[in-house]
This record gives structure tokens, sequence and C-alpha cells, in this order.
């Protein structure tokens, strides 16, 4: 009798647990299945899928593009770009001026508010900056405002940000999406991560994590509320599915349409497509500390061997082919530098080769495990081939990669650079400057007058004087070539064809307040 | 049954500590850094540092295992470094789809498996056995994402009969059962191969003994002795079947969440382990651990409610 007791006791233990689980799901799914209702064409609803959760939603404590996409409705930055020209233009700033080289005077547009009612004024952008760049905050990028020396207030609409050199790139960092502007009552009561209070046209009303966030249009915007009523990031972690609920209507946007799926989406009947030029880079980099690697002959051989226009002609339109490191939608960038480099000539690359005596030379090629990569280590291997450079293959996975891609642990391997500001200060610097190497510099490409060209093009606010300095420093590069570069990235999106006002920038980056459906 | 019962709720207790002692120092000693990977690679060195510090990552190892080990006997899971919430609250969100897939494919492999092995045992060697078999077969040898994803070609996109995916709706409603459909399919269809397989062995095992053939000796009608007589006994090792793939369920909805875009503790774990998000991945292993353990315990305990000669005392 006791033995029975216990076991029926065991029993409804188990169906308790199932029973409170099934109860919980309930609650947290309910309200989630409403967002895909918008084929009707009326409900100015609509459900994004992205591949990867939200991690969080302080713009002060996140770097990753997926939170951003969220970030972008619910917060704001004092500058922003324009999308066609990618110009910089006042978005919460008014106006500034620079009545010095290292002092820069924001003037606020007047009268915009938080979602929770706190003004947005000179006192929330000082606590904003202050706290991305306060080291105990330990922000992601607390870097977008290392050269800013102190910040003070003028009046309530008024901030003056002070740098201990000229600096540059100070309009590129105040409109990257994580100097967007919070705030701060409702930071200091809660945690943003959890619960964001921006001033932008969207405000969170439900988030199941891991699943989806949903927001709803803030009535009191200070342009005007948005058109959509309420928009749903849904996460769908297989591109094959994200296409499939696209087709089926149980997503409505998509973006980042892999190369090889480029064709079903666009024969998708009722969807829409775009792509545009992005800023994103690709490239093939030589860990320089390393023989040959550190020989230009060697690394022009490679430069030759590489057939591009066959590599971005795969990419189904997906990519552009140039020999400028700083792409085309990038400031900074020359058209000149396209007529540099080393295109591709197997001939020449197999007369260096065996001029140096590198014939069959075996090269450790650190690949990660992404399907782009995977794809360029394949075409790459396979065109060194051709040449007499055996190249082997190491397959590493991410997390892993990024740690050891900062160390001297390989010969040659391929990274991306996404440059979020779109300013070329912010992708010659972290990447090709010296004081990078061990961190995102991880071809160690320590050139002085190329060191000295970036400097210039940073600790100078004269935009003419950087533009002339960014591309004298880029030619030094291109012809130096710590890189192949393999292709300029391009944006791609695809949506129900009754949604209007989707515009993809360059960086990525996409902003909803415009978006409605017919 | 009660002392069973409480001396393996001890074990239990220093199983999962030594769990949580593996899955912490092989986190922390794997390749790959979770600063860096939060950072991005964006991040210069200043802000990888300035990370490392918040996440406390500059102890020394022991001192953070220990920190992380007090807590846990607290209750306290800790909090994940990516999205820093709390590890529980986390788990907890996603535990309820896990469950209701697994439960929903344990369902779907038992609606399918053990009448095929019932029946390819009645009629060994017929040609419905060989279908069955071949079909078992093929049930253990087809990977899940390619099932999970022709199933949605054929249902979800060119008959349109069911969504795509997510689990979206509560479980109870017209919706929710749809929802669930494919995915219990594309998880259930392995196991219900396993449980065919072992259903009919053990079948075959049970008509070809002594007592089934007195029974039929004494006149015994046919559908008495393979209900009663032989379908009880033949169920002991199917059990143990059902119980162990639903443990392994648990863990392994991982690709079959993936594919249907189902937010639960598998794809938390993988995610978690891509980010190297230590306190995530440690407390998933912990949570998966111990259901695992308890299921186990509920099969000993079925075990003995079906077959009388089975004391654990």
């Amino acid at each position: 009798m006791k033995r029975i007791g216990f076991s029926i006791l065991a029993f409804l233990v188990l169906v308790g647990i199932v029973l409170t689980g099934c109860s919980s799901s309930g609650a947290s799914g309910g309200s989630a299945s409403s967002g895909g209702s918008g084929s009707s064409g009326k409900a100015q609803e609509m459900t994004f899928a992205q591949t990867s959760k939200v991690v969080g939603l302080s713009p002060t404590m996140t770097n990753d593009s997926v939170s951003q996409n969220v970030l972008n409705q619910i917060y704001e930055t004092l500058f922003t770009r324009d999308p066609e020209t990618m110009e910089i233009k006042p978005n919460l700033a008014k106006s500034y001026e620079t009545p010095d080289d290292k002092t820069w005077v924001i003037h606020l547009n007047k009268g915009i508010k938080f979602s929770d009612g706190t003004p947005l004024n000179a006192e929330a952008v000082k606590y904003t900056f202050d706290k991305l760049r306060d080291p105990k905050t330990g922000a992601p990028r607390a870097s977008l405002l290392s050269a800013v020396d102190s910040i003070t207030t003028q009046d309530d609409l008024t901030v003056v940000i002070k740098t201990k050199k000229p600096y540059g790139p100070m309009l590129a960092a105040l409109s990257h999406g994580n100097s967007a502007i919070i705030s701060p009552t409702a930071d200091k009561k809660q945690d943003l991560m959890k619960k964001p209070v921006g001033s932008g046209p969207f405000m969170l009303k439900e988030w199941v994590p891991g699943d989806h966030v949903t927001l709803v249009k803030n009535p009191d915007y200070w342009k005007g509320p948005a058109k959509l009523d309420k928009v749903t990031f849904k996460v769908v972690p297989d591109v094959n599915t994200e296409i499939s609920m696209l087709q089926t209507g149980q997503v409505d946007f998509i973006e980042n349409v892999p190369s090889e799926q480029w064709d079903r989406v666009q024969n998708l009947k009722g969807i829409k497509t775009t792509k545009k030029a992005g800023t994103a880079v690709s490239y093939l980099g030589f860990n320089l500390r390393r023989e040959p690697m550190n020989n230009l002959e060697f690394r022009k051989a490679i430069s030759y061997a590489i057939d591009r226009d066959a590599y971005v002609k795969q990419l189904n339109g997906l990519g552009t082919k140039s020999n400028s490191i700083i792409g085309p939608k990038i400031f900074g960038y020359d058209k000149s530098a396209e007529s540099l480099g080393y295109d591709y000539d197997p001939e020449k690359a197999k007369q260096i080769i065996k001029e140096n005596g590198w014939d069959g030379k075996q090269i450790d090629l650190l690949v990660a495990n992404t399907a782009a990569y995977m794809q360029m280590g394949q075409i790459v291997q396979d065109q060194l081939k051709k040449v007499g450079i055996n190249a082997k293959i190491r397959t590493m996975e991410w997390g892993t990669f990024l740690d050891v891609s900062k160390q001297d642990k390989f010969d040659m391997t391929f990274l991306g650079w996404s440059n979020s500001t779109a300013d070329g200060s912010e992708l010659l610097y972290p990447n090709l400057g010296g004081d990078n190497i061990g961190a995102s510099n991880v071809v160690a490409f320590n050139n002085k007058k190329f060191n000295t060209l970036v400097d210039e093009s940073r600790y100078t606010v004269d935009q003419d004087v950087r533009k002339e300095k960014l591309k004298k420093a880029n030619e030094l590069a291109i012809k130096q070539a710590p890189w192949v570069v393999m292709d300029h990235g391009v944006v791609t999106g695809a949506y129900k064809d009754d949604i209007e006002g989707i515009d993809i920038l360059p960086t990525g980056d996409w902003f909803l307040y415009n978006v409605s459906r017919k | 049954m009660s002392a069973l019962i409480i001396r393996r709720f001890i074990q239990m207790i220093f199983l999962l500590i030594g769990i949580s002692f593996i899955v912490f120092i092989s986190m922390h000693l794997a390749p790959g850094d979770p600063a860096s990977i939060i950072g991005g690679p964006t991040a210069t060195k200043a802000d990888i540092l300035g990370i490392r510090q918040r996440l406390g990552l500059d102890q020394p190892i022991l001192v953070q295992y220990w920190n992380y080990l007090v807590g846990l006997l607290h209750g306290d899971f800790g909090v994940s470094f990516q999205t820093q919430r709390s590890v529980a609250a986390e788990l907890f969100t996603r535990l309820p789809n896990t469950i209701n897939l697994a439960i929903a494919s344990v369902i779907v492999s038992v609606i399918i498996g053990i009448p095929a092995g019932i029946i390819s045992a009645l009629k060994q060697n017929s040609w419905l056995d060989v279908f069955s078999t071949t079909l078992s077969l093929g049930g253990i040898s087809i990977p899940n994402f390619w099932l999970g994803a022709m199933l949605i070609l054929v249902f979800a996109v060119h008959f349109q009969w069911l969504p795509v995916g997510g689990l979206d709706a509560p479980f109870w409603t017209l919706q929710g059962f749809k929802e669930m459909i494919l995915p219990a399919i594309t998880l259930g269809t392995g196991s219900a191969a396993m449980i065919a397989r072992m259903g009919r062995s053990s079948m075959l095992e049970i008509i070809h003994s002594d007592f089934v053939r007195t029974a039929r000796a004494k006149g015994v009608k046919e559908r008495v002795v393979i209900w009663v007589h032989c379908l009880r006994n033949a169920m002991i090792p199917v059990i143990t079947v059902i119980g162990l793939n639903f443990g392994f369920l648990l863990g392994g909805t991982i690709i079959t969440e993936q594919v249907f875009a189902i937010n639960g503790i598998g794809r938390l774990m993988i995610e978690s382990i891509g980010s190297r998000d230590f306190p995530m991945v440690q407390g998933a292993v912990l949570l998966v651990a111990a259901i695992f353990v308890f299921v186990n315990l509920v099969v000993d305990i079925v075990y003995a409610l079906i077959d009388p000669r089975i004391n654990y005392d």
C-alpha cells in the first residue's frame, strides 16, 4: 500500500511539473500569435524575423546587430545618416558648432520627451555619454567616446563636448546606434536591458526572451506618431524556415538574405525585395607576424592568384568587387583607389612564387565555420592550388575563432567589418592601426606612415582634410596589401508587397517610422 | 519504495554538484572568451577588458566556481552574461516549450512505435513485418533537420495545412495543436523506430516463452493471450526505452527547436554555448540533468508497478 502511495505521489509531481509548464507556456505565447495577422492589408501591424535573439534593449550595454534592429525603433541618436547620401544630419540635435577644434557645442531640439515623460535635454545627453564612457559601466562600445575629455551642459538644451585632441569622427560616433540617448530617470529606476525607455517612435510592449519582442507606437512621439501600430520581432534561427514563413505569411519582413537563397526569395509571389551597396567589407588577411606573409611579394602573389570577380559572381549580386579597403559607401572612399591593388593575374602569381621558391608552400588558412566564410575558404583554397600554394583550411567555431584570430596562431584568415559608423577612420584605425594589434587588428599591420595618416584623419575636424588623409592611408594600405579585399557587402531585405517605406541603410540599419501597410 | 526515493534524491544532489563542477571547468577551459564575443569583432582591447571586469572573469577560476556553487546552494543560478537576466527566469520561460514538445513526441513515438512493434512481431517475416522494420530503420537513419525541412515544405508551404514554425498559441487550442504536429513528428520518428524495434524483439521473446504456450494450451483465447499475457510482459523493456528517450528528447530537441523556431531549452543551450554564456550553459545542463535523473526514477517506479517481482527494498 505504502509503495503504491509513493508511486502515485511521484506521478503527481511529474504531472504537476508538466501542467505548470503548460500553463505558463500559454501565458507567454498567448499574445504572440496576433502579430502575423496583417495579411488582411488593413491592420497596421508587421512581423519581422531575425535569426538570432535580442540580447538586451539598452543601447549602452549591447553591441549586436540583432538588438540594434529593435533599439533603432525605440531610441534616437543626436545625429543620423541620410539613407541615400550617407551624409550626417542632425536628428535629436538641432545644430552644432565647433568654436575650436577640441570643442563641440550641440544644440538640442526643443520639447522632446522620452516615452516615460522625462524631458530629453542637455542633462540627459550628459548622463548617457558619461555612463557610456565610464569604465565601471563596462560598455561594449565605450570606445566610441574614448576621445572625449569632458561633457558639460551650457543650458537646458546645449551640451558641450570637449575632446582630448581634435577628434574627426565625432559626428559619426554620435550617429552610431550605441550612442543613442537614454532616459536618466528610467535608467536610475530600472534595468534598461529589460525595460527600455527612449524617445523614439516605438515603445516596448512585450518581450518573451529568446522568442519575440513586440513594440507598439509611441503616441507622443515628437515628430508625430508612427504609421504602424504594432511591430513584432520574432526569432527564427533557421534561414530556410524564415523564408518559408515569409512565403506563407507568418512573417512579413526579413533581412540579410543569404546569396544562395536570393533567387528563391526573388521568385516568391507577393514578396518585394530590396538590395543596396553596404558598408561591410570581407577580406582575406595575412598574419604579418609570420614568414612569408610579412613579405610584400608573397602577399602580391596571393592577390594575383585570387579571382575576385569569380568570387563575387557566385554571390548572386550580393557583393561588389573593389580593390579599395575603404568601400564606396564609406567616408574617405575615392574612386582612384580602384586602379591600385593587385588584380587577378595567375601568371604573375606563378612567376613570383617560382622566383621566391614558394612552390608547394603549405599555408594554415583559419576559417570561421559560418557559411559565407567556409565558401570563401573553399574558393580561395582552390585558386591558390592553381598557382602552387597549398592552403590547408582549419575551421573553427565562431566563439573560438574570435579568440584565436586575435593571437599569432594562423597564417591567413577571413574576417569582415560591418562599419556601422560608415566612417573610414573607424575602419582603418581598429583594423589596421598599430594600437589595435592583439584585438581588432588581427593581421598585426603596423606601418608608421599609415598610423600617422590615420591618426591625422581622426584628430582633425576639417572634413576635407580628413578625406584627403583617409585617401592617402587607403592607398598606402592597398599597396601594402595586408588584406585581399574579397567583396564589399550588399544589404538585402524581402517583405510583403503591401508594405511601404522600408529603406535599409548601407550600414544595415533600418527605421520603421515611415513604414506602413496599404 | 520510500527508502529508494530518498536514497535517489540524495544521490541526485551529489551528482548535480559533480555535473556543475565538470560543466563549469570545461566551459572555462574551452577556447573562446565571453567578453570578446559580447564586444564582437568591433570591440577594442580596452572595451574587452572593461567587459571582463564587469563579468567577474578576472578572478581565479576556483574562486569563480566557489561563488557559483554557493549561489547554487542558495537556489541562485546566477545571471546571464549576455542578457543580464536571471538564468532561472530564462530557463523557466523556455522549459514549458521543451517539455510540451518532448511529451508530444513521446506520444507520437508511442502511437507509431508500439503498434508497429506488435504487428511485426505477430506477423513475423510477413510483408507487414518487412515494411515496418524497413520503416524503423529509415526512422532511425533520417536526420531530424532534413525530415523537419521536408515536412515544412510539404505540409506548411505547399499545402499550407499547418504553420511553418513557432509555438505561439497555448497547446490546448486548435492553433497550438496544429503548431505542435510537425515538430512532434520530426522529433518522435526516431524514437518511434527505436520503440518499434524494441517492442518487436521483446514481443517475439515473450510469444515463444513457456507461459504463453501454457496459456494457449489451456485454451485461452488468442486475443487474451496477446493483450493480457504477452503485452504486459513485453512492455517492460519498452518502457525503459520510452523513459530514456524522454530524457534524451529533453536534451535532444536542439535541432527540432532550431528548424521550427521553437523557443526551448535546446536552442537556449546552443545559443549560450556559442556566446560562451557560462552561467546559462551551466544552468541549462543542470536542469536537463536533473530532469533526466528524475525521469529515470519515475521509470524505476513504473517498473515496480508493472512487474510485481521487482522489489527495490
